[in-house]
């Protein structure tokens, strides 16, 4: 079975690059435009990865992600943060919340895609 | 009566001259009455002839007198009064000139010295009074100008904020419609919190002697604002010392905001950069993927050359905005003004607000850190912060911890409860705070310290919040000892191996014991031998933290003179202990400060030597277990041989302040011992029987060793 990304993203332009990489990858791919759409989506079916924006309309990306922390049955998606938020300490606070990495934008696309592949080749379910 | 000297000689010779004449007058008339009628002319002539001889005689006689006297006496007398006179009215240099046949003897010399001597104390004292009043005029000229030129607006106030002192610009910048009027209360103009804060700093750091080392600890910035909290106006405050020791009040100097210009100008070069350097790019790659999309008669060759101008001015922007979004990072907080504050005051001055102000017992715990920020509002925002989290999590016990890290120092908020969630922590900080300066929301507090906040779990049924701010700018250096070898270790370990009857403390886990962690400073190396103690400190640890308010300090009255070479150890002269207690007065305080904790120290027979040396003649004895923290190292760390409290420190990341001071030591020594629990733990050492029992076979070792 493919595994699945949930895209949580609210800028359809990087929407649209992004879920052609990831299905091109050959992952499954769904898209939530903002932090209650992203919960949502979660509990309805847990992804595998979720690649997700701070700066998302309704509950930020630091919020759906301490959220999703705090559920044990969650523990094991992966995710990291897509921002515009540059700064050593925005990295920090991610990671301190829950998220597995933390990307800047703007990012190369090819190295994110790379990226992905191998955390989800190399995932153990 | 006032009559001149030669006056009163005319009228006295006068006088005497018409006695004569009366006198000889009288006698000869009465002789030539009686004489027999029969007597002729002829002697009655010669009567008369002799009456008038002698009258003219005396006469003569008298009036010759009355010239030498006048002429060698009143003359001179009255010319020296006229003298004394014109000189007491006018003229120094007069000088009384007499003619050299007087006989007054040494009177007019003598005069003249007087006059001589008055001439140059009188000259002394105007010299003194124009040099005076010159410099006075010349000094306040200078204030004058200097005050006027300067840009900032100066306040010059007493302790109770009375102005003493201001100059125009501060009448501008406080946007006062008249004169300020001295005497006045500061609070009339400027709001209060900022200078109460400002000056309980400075005037700390005065208590604590850290006033004068660098330069920069003389002078707390500051923010405040005019009381219509309208202007925000930044400047600094300095104490001004009577004597260098005693505050008499401050300087408040505050500025138009220069810097604020600069980092506006910048802003705008910025603003300018990355809209129209940015449009040329852009341009670039609106042309090629419109060329792209609406011609489909494109050759391969035409097309992959398009495609490549996509790649390159899209890279080329990249590139572009890191580089702008980095030098923006450092505009928007350029100009707040920062400085080097040590968490301990930081957390002290909070923990004071907190309980009066809220009613909230906040707990300072974990090793202070020096760090770079703005207290007046740090305190505002963690104030702030708490007071919302005390309504959240219903509680009103906090710790306030401060955690060093690789990259910033955490200044963390602990408290029993829930994490609390990100969305809620970011309303919290976008509401505007009315009586914060300048109306900032907390948000932009943390913003201009280039921070964020954030909660994250700790303990099950615990949470923290997390400030991480910047450490110090430059490295803190507050102790100049720091090179100093490290004290030899001592291995006379009898005192750690009395019999002791742990009972039920025996088997209780070590993370739930009480511990004073101390250390002490010494006059020297053989307790045996007469050195002494000067100065004794420890610190508490509760169920895992380190209580660092609740510390002792106290130095010690050696009673006897400190050798050179152990002050440049640890810094304490003769001088500064001379008025200290003796130790057997402090250490019954330490005891009572001790309680029923366990010791801990590190080389702790050493210490422990010092100690039981006075028991005696203080009346106290420290019978409880004493943990050694090098012997745990040498236990966990049995590679090497190198276990004194710098390397340990060094080994666990425990960053090292104000060594060689008992307290900064103890400090130090605590966190490791922290640090050493866990390991312990993961070594099966959890119990005070099984760390002792531990202990015990290192020192055995070591006995062996040494014996050997």
């Amino acid at each position: 079975m493919a595994k699945s990304i949930l895209v949580v993203e609210d800028e359809p332009n990087i929407v649209l690059s992004l879920q052609f990489l990831m299905k091109k990858a050959g992952f499954d791919v769904r898209v939530a435009r903002d932090g209650d759409e992203a919960l949502a989506a979660v509990e309805s079916q847990a992804p595998d990865l979720i690649l997700l924006d701070v700066m998302i309309p309704k509950r930020d990306g630091y919020d759906v992600c301490q959220t999703i922390r705090a559920n044990p049955a969650w523990e094991n998606i992966y995710i990291i943060m897509l921002t515009a938020k540059g700064r050593e300490v925005d990295r920090e606070k991610g990671i301190a919340l829950g998220a597995n990495d933390y990307v800047t934008k703007p990012f190369s696309t090819r190295d994110l895609t790379d990226k992905v592949k191998q955390i989800l080749e190399n995932a153990v379910h | 009566m006032a009559m001149t000297p030669r006056l009163f000689l005319i009228a006295c010779f006068a006088a005497l001259g018409c006695a004569a004449l009366v006198a000889v007058g009288a006698g000869t008339w009465l002789i030539d009455n009686r004489l027999p009628k029969e007597i002729g002319t002829e002697v009655r002539d010669i009567v008369l002839v002799y009456g008038g001889g002698i009258a003219f005689l005396l006469v003569a006689v008298i009036a010759v007198l009355w010239a030498y006297l006048d002429y060698a006496i009143a003359q001179p007398l009255s010319a020296i009064v006229k003298g004394i006179q014109t000189v007491v009215l006018a003229r120094s240099d007069y000088r009384i000139e007499i003619e050299e046949m007087h006989q007054l003897d040494g009177l007019p010399a003598a005069v003249n010295e007087l006059i001589r001597q008055l001439g140059i104390t009188r000259t002394g004292i105007n010299e003194a009074i124009e040099k005076a009043t010159a410099s006075l005029e010349q000094q306040k000229t200078q204030l004058e100008t200097v005050l006027l030129d300067l840009h900032e607006g100066v306040i010059v106030c007493t302790l109770d904020h009375r102005i003493l002192l201001y100059n125009n610009r501060a009448v501008q910048l406080l946007r006062i419609a008249g004169d300020i009027g001295l005497d006045r209360s500061l609070f009339h103009f400027f709001s209060r919190q900022p200078i109460l804060h400002a000056l309980s700093r400075l005037t700390t750091r005065l208590a604590q002697g850290r006033y004068d080392s660098p330069l920069a600890a003389r002078q707390s910035p500051l923010v405040g604002a005019t009381t219509d909290g309208k202007h925000t106006l930044q400047g600094r405050m300095s104490l001004i010392l009577e004597g260098g020791k005693t505050a008499t009040g401050y300087v408040l100097s505050f500025e138009d905001d220069t810097a604020e210009l600069a980092a506006l100008g910048l802003r705008d070069r910025l603003l300018r950069e990355s809209t129209e350097g940015l449009r040329a790019p852009v341009g670039n790659l609106r042309a090629a993927a419109e060329i792209l999309v609406g011609d489909p008669g494109l050759g391969s060759a035409e097309e992959e050359s398009f495609k490549k101008v996509l790649l390159q001015e899209s890279q080329f922007l990249c590139d572009r905005l890191e580089k702008l979004s980095a030098q923006y990072r450092d505009v928007i907080t350029g100009h707040w003004p920062m400085s080097e504050i040590y968490s301990y005051n930081l957390l002290q001055n909070l923990a004071d607000r907190l309980r009066e102000q809220r009613g909230i017992e906040a707990t300072i715990i974990g090793l202070p850190q020096w760090l770079h920020g703005d207290s007046y509002t740090l305190i505002e925002l963690l104030d702030r912060l708490i007071a919302r989290l005390s309504d959240r999590f219903e509680t009103t016990s906090f710790d306030l911890e401060t955690v060093p890290g690789e990259r910033w120092v955490y200044l963390d908020v602990l408290w029993n409860g829930n994490v609390l969630p990100a969305a809620d922590l970011d309303l919290w900080l976008a509401e505007p705070q009315e009586d914060v300066i300048g109306r900032l929301t907390l948000r932009e507090i943390v913003e201009r310290h280039k921070t964020d906040v954030w909660s994250l779990p700790d303990r099950p049924g615990r949470a923290r919040l997390r400030l991480p701010l910047p450490p110090p700018v430059q490295a803190i250096s507050g102790d100049p000892m720091t090179a100093v070898p490290p004290r030899p270790e001592f291995y006379d370990f009898d005192l750690l191996r009395r019999p002791l009857e742990l009972g039920e403390l025996g088997i209780r886990p070590l993370k739930s014991l009480t511990y004073v962690v101390f250390d002490t400073e010494t006059t020297g190396l053989d307790p045996t031998g007469g050195d002494e103690i000067v100065s004794i400190a420890g610190v508490r640890i509760v169920n895992g933290r380190i209580l660092t308010g609740e510390s002792f300090e106290r130095m010690v009255n050696p009673r006897r003179q400190i050798p050179n070479e152990s002050i440049r150890f640890h810094g304490i002269t003769d001088e500064m202990v001379k008025d200290k207690p003796p130790i057997h007065v402090v250490l019954p305080q330490f005891s009572t400060f001790v309680g029923e904790a366990v010791l801990v120290a590190h080389n702790a027979a050493f210490d422990m030597k010092f100690i039981q040396l006075h028991e005696a003649e203080s009346g106290v004895n420290f019978a409880m277990p004493v943990l050694d923290t090098m012997l745990l190292s040498c236990f966990l760390h049995d590679y090497t041989p190198k276990h004194s409290l710098d390397v340990v420190a060094k080994r666990f990341g425990i960053p090292v302040h104000g060594r060689h001071t008992a307290l900064g030591d103890a400090l130090v020594t605590a966190g490791c011992f922290l640090k050493m629990l866990d390991v312990l733990e993961a070594h099966g050492v959890v119990t005070l029987e099984e760390a002792l029992a531990v202990s015990d076979k290192i020192i055995q070792v070591k006995t062996r060793e040494a014996n050997f």
